[in-house]
């Protein structure tokens, strides 16, 4: 029955094809500005990490002036990052099964005279679990391993970009780049790469693209590299040299993200961060009420709010205008039901009941639902490719599976609203009057 | 076949109550060819959609087949229509987007007929009405005259037992009024009931009995005009390629 109600949908559709335009067109807008807006809003809340982000957990300890709390809305902030002091101690912990710090930087290439000038990239300091913790892909080689770490040895990891630009695309696994004023060995080219969402740095540009070049974070001491993000600190110091400066203990500029598998680890490491904090305040620091979190990644995410509420809010209003556009179809499609009269009431007579009428118009409104809304996919594919090349830092927003199975459900939605009331009406009318009036 | 005892319709408005039937007694018995006849705004069509159960009554008895069906719910009367009631209409009442097979397919698809079992009733009853070339015609290409045997095909389709005929020939020419009449005569005499409300004296001749109807009562003007069984060669080819 199903499949004779779509015949005559498409029958009725054929009929009036300037109506019919007209109903796929107020659908298609409506579809495109929901699936557009509901897209933009879930490419920044949708998890990056899928089945890992509930392992993969944020540090953060408050350090902060005992006399105010970190700037924020909540009385409980804190700062977003940790010091690299701090963090040469979390080190320590044995309880992760993977650790990273991480901080940005901005250092000099030196690349082959033939191939390129000499310039400034940016340059992200980590640990080598950083590449497995983050799923980070890799299309020649892979990451420096944790003996590369701890020595430090010189090797560098770039990204697809820089590949290109330097050595051709080809694998240059085993080739060298000058950084700043030492020579480091390739060891990895990622694949092209650009997540929505920079996760494993929310805290300066959370939409950033990742970084060129990757660097063991040993290095920092060794080259003096700097941050190249956010810094926050209260406290006055008088720093005389970068030993000094990485000394500073509540100096916070780096990022630190441990891999917990289980609720026992989860609940060890929080221990352990807590006891880290009651220890140091028998040494004068961390002055403020206990105050740490270990947060996972969409946890985080939420905390550093990277899905604007306006986009939220955007995201709703889109979806109400969509229920505007399918509530103008109301009068067009009672007009057009009630015009049918005639053939109704010869259906009832025939045996169709009340139940069987009404399918019959909510098909032909789904019918009209469907083909709006792949219109207004299509549309929205369009304007979503349009928004990716003119917003700055090229995000890349693009309807998924998820997004494609939420428009078919708002299309159908949106074919029921606009058809429900006339269908009802057709449905209830008494066919003896109209077969009277024949 | 059919009962009615003391049948009462009124149409209210917000200014008045029409009577459109007022204690209307009536007894069809199974296989009778009933012609209704009585003047314009008598009743007849509101007795016929009362008795085809596209509308409600307020009060009286009314035992369809020998149940009573004064009170049952939308799908159970739509199932009664689709499966013990046709309908002929003075104006064909086929459906013009439709071609001629798929209009003679409209209640057999409310049945739920396997795809085979609805073909082969379309093209058995469209064979009996001579109209198995035109199947895919629509209603706009065909004459009044082929146009109410569609109809007929449709009814034929279903194997009601009941047939009712609002003018089945009030808009055709006497030729094809006449065909129209013989087909009916047919249907009837392979056991089909049929009730026919007409004006036409000539085709209320063909039926077993007159009924006449004036101001919604049923006057005591009765009478039987022809025996009410009958079985000819061709009714009998039909009743058997329908079953």
């Amino acid at each position: 029955m199903l499949l004779y109600n779509i015949r005559i949908a498409a029958k009725s559709l054929r009929r009036n094809p300037y109506m019919t335009a007209l109903l796929l067109a107020a659908i298609a807008l409506g579809i495109c500005v929901s699936t557009t807006f509901t897209t933009l809003r879930h490419a920044f809340a949708k998890d990056p990490l899928p089945g890992k982000s509930s392992k993969v957990f944020y540090v953060r300890m408050d350090n902060w002036d005992p006399a105010q709390p970190y700037p924020g809305d909540d009385p409980k902030s804190l700062p977003p990052q940790i010091s690299y002091a701090d963090m040469r101690e979390l080190m320590k912990s044995t309880i992760p099964t993977r650790q990273t710090a991480l901080f940005i930087s901005r250092l000099f290439i030196t690349p082959d005279p033939k191939v390129a000038k000499p310039y400034q990239e940016n340059v992200r300091l980590a640990f080598s679990d950083f590449f497995t913790m983050f799923d980070v892909p890799f299309q020649y080689g892979s990451g420096w391993d944790r003996k590369a770490d701890a020595k430090p040895e010189a090797v560098v990891v770039i990204d697809d970009a820089t590949n290109k630009k330097l050595f051709a695309g080809a694998n240059s696994v085993g080739k060298t780049l000058r950084i700043d004023d030492r020579v480091f060995k390739v060891v990895g080219v990622l694949a092209p790469w650009r997540p929505t969402v920079r996760y494993y740095d929310l805290n300066g540009g959370a939409v950033n693209a990742p970084e060129a070049i990757y660097l063991p974070l040993n290095f920092t001491p060794l080259m003096q590299i700097r941050s190249g993000g956010n810094s926050d600190g209260w406290r006055n110091y008088t720093i005389n040299s970068f030993e000094e400066f990485l000394k500073a203990a509540d100096i916070d500029w780096i990022q630190f993200w441990v891999e917990l598998p289980t609720p026992e680890k989860q609940q060890a490491y929080r221990d352990f961060i807590d006891n880290y904090v009651r220890d140091q305040k028998k040494h004068g620091r961390f002055e403020r009420p206990l105050n740490n979190r270990v947060t996972n990644l969409m946890e985080t995410i939420g905390d550093f709010k990277v899905v604007l509420p306006q986009l939220s809010a955007m995201a709703a209003v889109s979806v109400l205008f969509l229920a505007v556009c399918s509530l103008n179809l109301v009068g067009l499609l009672l007009g057009k039901f009630l015009a049918r009269a005639p053939e109704v009431s010869v259906r009832r007579a025939l045996g169709a009941s009340r139940g069987q009428v009404f399918l019959q118009h909510i098909v032909e409104c789904e019918v009209v639902g469907i083909i709006g809304g792949a219109l207004g996919m299509l549309l929205s594919f369009g304007v979503l490719k349009f928004l990716t090349k003119v917003l700055p830092g090229s995000i890349p927003i693009q309807i998924d599976g998820t997004m494609i199975l939420s428009a078919v459900f708002l299309s159908l939605v949106a074919g029921f609203v606009a058809g429900v009331y006339p269908a009802w009406r057709i449905c209830t009318m008494p066919p003896a009057i109209q077969l009277k009036l024949q | 076949m059919l009962e009615m005892k003391n049948i009462k319709k009124i149409y209210r408005t917000e200014l008045i109550e029409t009577h459109a039937l007022e204690d209307f007694s009536l007894h069809v018995e199974a296989g009778e060819f009933v012609a209704i006849m009585g003047p314009s705004g008598s009743g007849k069509t509101t007795f016929l959609n009362v008795a085809g159960l596209l509308d409600t009554f307020d009060s009286g008895t009314y035992l369809l087949d020998n149940k009573d069906v004064s009170r049952l719910s939308d799908s159970e009367m739509s199932r009664i229509r689709n499966q013990n009631i046709g309908f002929v209409f003075q104006s064909f009442n086929l459906i013009p987007d439709l071609n001629v097979f798929d209009n003679v397919d409209v209640p057999l698809r409310y049945r739920g007929l396997s795809a085979s079992d609805r073909k082969r009733r379309i093209e058995g009853s469209l064979d009996l009405v001579g109209l198995s070339s035109r199947w895919k015609h629509l209603p706009s290409q065909l004459s009044g005259g082929q146009q109410q045997r569609v109809a007929i095909a449709r009814v034929l389709a279903g194997d009601p037992k009941l047939i009712l005929a609002d003018e089945p020939t009030g808009n055709l020419d006497s030729l094809m009024a006449r065909e129209i009449m013989d087909l009916l005569d047919q249907i009837n005499s392979r056991g089909t009931t049929i009730i026919m409300v007409t004006h036409s004296p000539e085709c209320a001749a063909r039926a077993s009995r007159e009924v006449h109807v004036l101001d919604g009562k049923v006057l005591d003007l009765e009478r039987p005009r022809v025996a009410v069984t009958r079985e000819s060669p061709t009714t009998a080819g039909l009743a058997s390629s329908l079953n």
